[in-house]
């Protein structure tokens, strides 16, 4: 018996696809969910008639316009009807969630061909109708002058600098490595480089991080057709295989700021699921066994700490890893080649699986200008809500 | 026999002085002003706050209620957790409102139905803009409570005579005034002559006389030909030049400033549209819990922004009307308001919020236990995101003294200083707030103040 998972399923990813990310005022949500789906099943060189389940990913329906509600709104763009489709919902981990669901749907003998797709579409309505606005309606006085989620992760980098002595410039240099990144990848929303003095001095939004900290509010979509390791066609496919999912809900969305054990200092959450992933993945010593890495850097505090709590480093050291440069592109571990979500953008349903094909590109060796080379094996991780859940998943180009 | 067993003050931070209000008129005195989430309900409770919650009755006073159709006594007992069921009335339309109060709490008590009456007076009134100098302006709450037992002076007479004259008045919404000298002369002056000749008051027994009224020169000449020496007897009054006149709550400050000043007879004239003497006699030396000095609002710009309750602009939110589910606030009134907290009964783990489970020991029986007000700040950030006139807002996360952890607003942070600037490892303290500027329906929380 196992609390969870301790062994690898043995799929393959055999499809990807990505739009463009950014302020999408001309496409809807529904034409995010067929230029994804579309790049994906052609990629795959499968018909959408094969696919037998699929799992849509949208976070905040009710802040966008209504869709995402459930998994009728990915059938109905796709016209994909008679199978089942569900919706996932778990904060920013939910596109990765949609992943580890058709994983264990194909494991399990439900379909042999699943579609996982994440989508948001957040610039239909202004920003006052946003996250903010929302929170301000919920009832729960702490939340109610309108709970950010950069004042949440900001509560984190000020006792972080407390603590260990990180710099102010430090977490302002995670922003910089990652839009020289971005200026890589055609499809990120940002694509500028940029200097640590342009962080600093960008607008305050959460003291001490600032707008540059903070990742953009984004339209986009990503997918990926998956099947079982069995049932891969090499003349046909080009597949990466998945060598571990670890998904782990850690603490709660009031816990942090309300329980006297919580140190914020490293996401629990990040632990876990790491810890789980790595051990269907057998991975004992992740700096020396992974070749790159995609994390949720949100903000880009949330990257350094996560550099940690996926042992990349011990604790405390993550600033060393940034002054060393060792996870900027040529690193010894390169960490957000795609520019991650400071560059590429949130949004939040599509990020888990966007980061997904990344890592597959990289390990297919597609990257183009921002190929990590002889990259075998990566990992994309995910952190939603204020650090409750967290997604690990090892991507690996041989099974 | 009753008596004023005990009594508690609450001032606003911030103050305006006449010269900032009026540069030209060359005016001495300052105004006390709430800070934009204070209004007379956290006035009022934050006066509250140390004096006894075992009372048969609450009684609250003020011209400038918050609410219509709904009993501001009846709310702030419910804030306080009086028990249910007592005796809770408003008094209010005039600015001597709170000895109206005060003096029937005292016939209640010497009718011998009621022990313990608890008076709240609160007043929260801003002028017109541009006749602050000429208006009754002073933000306050006072606290009293009245009762059989023993207290700290006795209450040994109460009178009231009523007036129909009344020389300014609000009718249609509008300012009435009578012509001046017919006004005072056949209003006030007649009024305050018939209270000082029908109350057969012994002048020479009074060790401090107290008037509050707005016609003070008047005044004396009726004290003087009733017999007082103004010289020797007037109450030497420190309290209106810190924070103004303070409308409903004024008559009662001044009470307690009398009762500061020392031992003896008291004798308060509380004139308006009617007159309310109240007799009271001082045995015992109180430790006033003096005004502090406040913190000078300098720019009129400030005031301005300050008075915008409702109207606040900035980042663009002024869109965000503010609501909350009344349920919930009403459900989890224990945590909201009472601040009770669960203990672990097996690890003794404070927790704010409730859970199955301990999350330290995964123990599954909690205790209550009343939260501590002070604490440690463990982190804090600055929200420059947040609708307020006065951003960026601070979020503190505090562990609390004798346990459990909180995450509050800071507050009074109007100008950001080295003295108010929240650091982690700082000593703060809970003050209970209006949580949001433009709300629909009082909400209230609490924040934190650096101590």
């Amino acid at each position: 018996m196992h609390k969870t998972m301790s062994k690898k399923r043995d799929i393959a990813i055999i499809g990807l696809g990505v739009t463009k990310f950014g302020e999408l005022f001309n496409q809807s949500y529904d034409d995010l969910v067929r230029d994804a789906a579309n790049q994906a099943v052609n990629d795959a060189g499968i018909a959408l008639d094969d696919i037998g389940g699929a799992w849509l990913s949208t976070a905040f329906p009710e802040i966008g316009v209504f869709k995402g509600r459930s998994g009728m709104d990915l059938v109905e763009p796709l016209n994909l009807y008679g199978i089942p489709v569900t919706r996932v919902s778990n904060f920013c981990a939910s596109g990765a969630d949609s992943i580890r669901n058709a994983a264990n749907a194909l494991a399990a003998g439900e379909c042999d061909v699943a579609m996982a797709l994440g989508v948001e579409k957040l610039r239909d309505r202004s920003p006052q109708d946003s996250i903010v606005k929302m929170m301000v309606e919920l009832s729960h006085p702490y939340y109610q002058k309108g709970f950010t989620a950069a004042g949440t992760f900001a509560i984190y980098a000020k006792r972080i600098m407390h603590e260990y002595g990180l710099t102010r410039e430090d977490i302002a240099n995670i922003s910089v490595k990652n839009h020289y990144h971005g200026s890589l990848n055609d499809k990120a929303h940002h694509r500028m480089a940029c200097t640590t003095d342009q962080v600093l001095g960008s607008p305050m939004v959460a003291d001490p991080l600032t707008v540059m900290d903070s990742c953009p509010t984004t339209d986009g979509a990503a997918c990926v057709i998956m099947v079982r390791a069995e049932d891969v066609d090499k003349t046909k496919h080009n597949p990466v295989y998945i060598d571990g999912v670890g998904l782990s809900v850690s603490t709660g969305w009031d816990l942090p700021f309300f329980d006297p054990k919580h140190d914020f200092l490293s996401f629990q959450a990040t632990k876990d699921a790491a810890a789980m992933a790595y051990k269907q993945a057998g991975i004992t010593k992740p700096i020396d066994e992974i070749d790159l890495v995609e994390v949720h850097d949100c903000f880009s505090i949330v990257e350094l700490l996560t550099y940690e709590d996926l042992g990349l480093c011990k604790q405390g050291e993550a600033k060393d890893m940034i002054r060393g440069k060792a996870t900027q592109l040529g690193g010894e571990i390169p960490v957000n080649v795609s520019g991650g979500l400071l560059s590429c953008g949130h949004p939040v349903g599509a990020t888990g699986v966007r980061m997904v094909v990344e890592i597959a590109n990289h390990l297919r060796g597609d990257a183009g200008d921002r190929q990590v080379k002889g990259a075998k094996r990566g990992i994309s991780h995910n952190i939603g809500g204020p650090g409750a859940i967290a997604s690990v998943i090892v991507l690996n180009n041989e099974n | 026999m009753s008596y004023i067993k005990e009594y508690g003050v609450a001032v606003p931070e911030f103050r305006i002085s006449e010269k900032t209000l009026h540069p030209r008129l060359g005016r001495k005195g300052q105004h006390a002003v709430c800070y934009s989430d204070q209004d007379i309900i956290t006035l009022a409770f934050e006066a509250c706050q140390n004096v006894s919650k075992e009372v048969d009755a609450v009684f609250f006073a003020t011209t400038t209620p918050v609410f219509k159709d709904r009993y501001h006594a009846s709310y702030v007992a419910d804030l306080l957790k009086l028990k249910q069921g007592i005796l809770a009335m408003d008094f209010g339309t005039s600015a001597r409102a709170g000895s109206d109060a005060l003096l029937m709490a005292d016939k209640l008590i010497k009718s011998g139905e009621y022990k313990n009456i608890l008076v709240v007076a609160a007043e929260v009134y801003y002028p017109e803009i541009g006749k602050e100098t000429r208006s009754p302006f002073g933000h306050a709450a006072v606290a009293m409570v009245v009762s059989a037992d023993t207290g700290i002076a006795e209450i040994t007479r109460t009178k009231s005579y009523l007036s129909a004259l009344a020389e300014d008045f609000n009718y249609k919404g509008e300012t009435v005034q009578y012509d001046a000298r017919f006004a005072r002369t056949e209003g006030f002056k007649m009024n305050l002559g018939l209270a000082l000749k029908e109350s057969n008051i012994n002048t020479s027994d009074v060790n401090q006389v107290i008037l509050h009224s707005p016609y003070a020169k008047i005044a004396f000449g009726q004290l003087k030909k009733a017999g007082f020496d103004l010289e020797k007897q007037l109450m030497k009054d420190t309290v209106t030049a810190e924070i103004g006149n303070t409308g409903a709550c004024h008559g009662l400050f001044l009470l307690i400033n009398a009762i500061e000043n020392g031992q003896g007879n008291i004798a308060l004239f509380d004139y308006l549209n009617g007159t309310n003497v109240i007799e009271i006699t001082n045995n015992t030396v109180v430790e006033f819990p003096s005004v502090k000095k406040g913190t000078p609002i300098e720019a009129y710009q400030d005031y301005l922004t300050l008075r915008k309750q409702g109207k606040f602009t900035g980042r663009g939110y002024e869109s965000i009307e503010m609501f909350s589910s009344e349920m919930i606030s009403e459900r989890e009134k224990d945590g909201l308001v009472y601040l009770k907290g669960y203990e672990c009964a097996k690890c003794g783990t404070v927790y704010y919020m409730n859970a199955a489970r301990c999350n330290a020991c995964h123990h599954t029986e909690f205790n209550q236990k009343q939260l501590e007000k002070t604490g440690t700040v463990y982190s804090v950030t600055s929200e420059y995101y947040f609708p307020s006139s006065f951003g960026p807002t601070n979020m503190v996360v505090i562990d609390l003294d004798e346990g459990g952890r909180i995450t509050v607003q800071q507050t009074d942070d109007m100008f950001p200083t080295e003295e108010n600037t929240i650091n982690i490892g700082d000593k703060v303290e809970l003050v209970f707030r209006k949580m949001m500027e433009n709300d629909k329906k009082p909400n209230y929380f609490w924040k934190c103040i650096k101590q």
